[in-house]
């Protein structure tokens, strides 16, 4: 028997051009034209009027930076796919929203919530690039 | 002020049915709870011409699964008949929605049942070591995020770090569930009692949380009927009357202010519910909240009001809601230690207890008792959405 792959990403329509950018490595959210206000999935700006199908609304490249705002430490498999001890976190983006991806570049148990991460994009040969943060590394002053 | 609901409605009759049962299918499971509720109820099938099936799907429903609906495999002559999906939450809904069904008219008795084949099906996984959600829409699969409790655990970790609640505080509650559950003998964990310093040393699975922190799987089935109060009063049981039933959701506040990491969408569900029951937290002698995994207890021992926010692992120390403590919470052994059927498990101990038919475990003057549910759509990238609350009443 074949060792099964890490799962594809459910990639739905509305989700799809981020899933675009991620390819070219780009980590883009959803901003509002009107207002400037980020989000992350899609969504109507909820502080003002919406222009139809939410025309207000495009995707644009963010920072790619955040902080650890939850984590957990898988320590037994779920999937044979996935090499145990790994971190999967909730990342608040600077621009505001939550994002759910992996904390990579860093020893599990060295993952704090608050620790500054940002943007890797790493290739799988089954699913493609994927979106993982690491360890923010601070540009010397 | 006029209360739609309060004392109009009853639970008459229950279906209850937890186990292992691989020898059946999910619908015969769900056909048989209905029957024995109808049959605890005194009806005859021929009387029962309502029915909901229950489905505990994050969504809107499943598609079928089978080639026939549970009301024609038990030959009820059903008028009303559909399916609620809702998980965690779709006994309380279809609660509300049977209700305004009798009220109108359009049935007499309205049966409600849920099947269940998790524990059956859990067997494949356990061969081939993949334990993932296979649901299209959900975010984390790529990353590992591959079952529930994965992003549940981020509730334990965000009440540990803003309250500096300690592990401790989720094994209490994991114990004292356990032990009420050594006094029921339907409880899957029955006969196997646990101690926090068992719970202490078991293995991390998805840290903080270890398997002591989950939920069972089971198979089984659960069911219940409802009536008016009017036709409730000749029947064979003591009825049980709804109260009051209230509903919130995340999106209330919405994800960005993340707030809902250490809360759930308990507010507007208990006052809605609780306005309509005429009722305040101290008149509640009983209550089943919803524990998919332990740090839901803990939230909802402060949502509710049993103690303030961030005091809850104080509130849960030193047995605080086993037997004989501070509030009688989860008395069945709940899903951590009796049996999964959703919510349905806590309606279940709530109709158990009203009827004073709780045995070893009967909560003395059992007057008012409380069911909650949580669940329903999972928001991105990981967070439930509802929150539902039902009041029970036993006069």
């Amino acid at each position: 028997m074949s060792v099964p792959t890490r799962p594809k990403p459910n990639i739905t329509e509305s989700i799809r051009p981020f899933w675009d950018g991620v390819a070219e490595k780009k980590f883009l959210l959803m901003r509002c034209q009107t207002c400037s206000a980020w989000y992350w999935p899609a969504a109507y700006c909820r502080f003002h009027e919406n222009k139809p199908f939410y025309g207000n609304m495009r995707w644009e490249e963010a920072s790619g930076r955040g902080m650890v705002f939850a984590f957990n430490i898988h320590r037994r498999p779920m999937h044979p796919a996935f090499e145990v001890p790994y971190v999967y976190a909730l990342i608040e983006l600077d621009e505001g929203p939550m994002f759910g991806t992996n904390i990579v570049d860093c020893a599990p148990d060295d993952v704090r919530i608050g620790m500054p991460v940002e943007i890797t994009f790493r290739e799988f040969e089954e699913t493609g690039v994927l979106p993982q943060f690491r360890p923010f590394a601070c540009e010397a002053v | 002020m006029e209360k739609f609901l309060k004392k109009k409605f009853a639970i008459v009759g229950l279906g209850l049915i937890p186990g292992r049962f691989p020898e059946h299918t999910q619908r015969t499971l769900q056909a048989e709870a209905a029957h024995l509720a109808i049959e605890d109820a005194g009806l005859k099938p021929s009387q029962v011409n309502g029915a909901i099936d229950l489905q505990l799907a994050p969504g809107s429903g499943t598609p079928p699964v089978e080639t026939d609906a549970f009301p024609r495999i038990l030959g009820l002559p059903t008028r009303m008949f559909f399916q609620i999906g809702r998980g965690g939450t779709a006994g309380i809904m279809g609660i509300m929605a049977a209700s305004k069904f009798l009220e109108v008219g359009m049935a007499d008795y309205v049966v409600l049942s849920y099947g269940a084949k998790d524990w059956s099906r859990s067997r494949g996984p356990q061969k081939t070591g993949i334990r993932s959600i296979e649901k299209a829409g959900h975010w984390g699969k790529p990353f590992g995020d591959m079952a529930a409790v994965s992003h549940h655990t981020f509730f334990a970790s965000r009440h540990m770090h803003e309250y500096g609640t300690r592990p401790e505080a989720f094994g209490e509650i994991a114990v004292a569930q356990r032990a009420w559950a050594q006094l029921n003998p339907q409880a899957q964990m029955y006969g196997r009692p646990l101690t926090l310093d068992d719970y202490m040393n078991s293995p991390m699975v998805i840290d903080p949380y270890r398997t002591l922190d989950m939920c069972l799987i089971n198979d089984g089935g659960m069911a219940f009927v409802l009536t008016t109060a009017e036709r409730a009063r000749d029947l064979r049981k003591k009825p049980v009357y709804v109260y009051g039933v209230g509903t919130g959701e995340a999106m209330e506040r919405l994800w960005w202010e993340k707030a809902n990491y250490t809360q759930l969408a308990v507010q507007s569900a208990k006052e809605i519910a609780f306005r309509e029951a005429d009722i305040s937290i101290e008149d509640v002698d009983f209550a089943g909240l919803y524990d998919c995994f332990t740090a839901e207890v803990l939230f909802q021992v402060e949502d509710y009001g049993w103690c303030r926010k961030g005091e809850g692992g104080d509130f849960v120390a030193n047995g605080g809601i086993g037997p004989g403590g501070k509030a009688n919470i989860n008395t069945s052994g709940g899903l951590l230690s009796a049996y999964y059927f959703g919510e349905l498990t806590h309606i279940a101990e709530a109709i158990t207890q009203l009827r004073g038919e709780a045995g070893a475990r009967q909560v003395k003057d059992a007057r008012i008792g409380m069911a909650t549910g949580h669940g329903g759509e999972i928001l991105a990238p990981g967070m439930c959405s509802t929150h539902a609350t039902l009041v029970l009443g036993r006069d």
